[in-house]
């Protein structure tokens, strides 16, 4: 494993991950794109996606790379970085589910709107850890070369 | 003292440059990244107990010579 393998394997991970997010998202709030996925089961992509590349991940960690090179990708400042993300990621989350449930039509609740909403948490939550995979890859990358 | 955090000043990279080593063969002997070695001598990093200790015993001296309080 390399800075340059991580970085793929997360940026492509985490941009797919967005561009199926924002499409669901969008979808969910009645914003028409003007078009349509075709295939529903292309929804699994990013989810497979993500499962390999965390397999990917795991098993050079564990049982090809050297002791020199996990060291050098998970020290403590790579770590420092993954926890500062996930604290963005939460207060994201937090401020997404305040304005879902603000925009809520609360007069005429009903089951279906509720699974609506659900929905709508969760392809936000969805895109917000994309957005979070991309930023990480990016940063992560960029400074294993110039910082 | 060089670039330094606000609660933490260093001279890493002078006491670095005066033993001979690169960053890279700095964080290889603590076992960390280069970027690590970099973060920590521009003053963007405080580091662990543990990583502070193995690099000044890679360096040769005590922690307090290469870290102090403003």
């Amino acid at each position: 494993m390399t800075y340059f393998k991580r970085f793929l394997v997360i940026f492509i991970s985490g941009t797919v991950q967005v561009f199926f997010a924002a499409y669901l998202m969008l979808e969910l709030l009645g914003l028409s794109l003007g078009w349509h996925l075709l295939n529903h089961n292309i929804m699994f992509v990013p989810g497979v996606l993500v499962f390999l590349g965390a397999a990917y991940l795991t098993l050079s960690y564990y049982y090809l790379d050297t002791n020199k090179i996990n060291n050098a990708l998970y020290d403590e400042f790579t770590a420092l970085r993954a926890y500062k993300l996930g604290s963005i990621g939460y207060g994201l989350n937090g401020m997404g589910i305040f304005i879902l449930f603000s925009i809520q039509d609360w007069s005429n609740w009903s089951f279906q709107m509720a699974n609506s909403m659900i929905y709508q948490i969760a392809a936000f939550a969805w895109l917000v850890f994309g957005v979070l995979l991309v930023s990480f890859s990016i940063g992560d990358y960029q400074e294993s070369k110039s910082g | 003292m060089g670039k330094s955090h606000e609660k933490l000043l260093n001279n890493l990279e002078e006491l670095r440059k005066s033993t001979g080593l690169t960053q890279q063969e700095l964080s290889e002997s603590a076992e960390v990244s280069r970027k690590s070695i970099n973060a920590i001598e521009n003053g963007i990093y405080v580091p662990s107990t543990v990583l502070a200790l193995k690099i000044s015993k890679t360096l040769g001296c005590k922690v307090e010579n290469i870290f102090e309080l403003p």
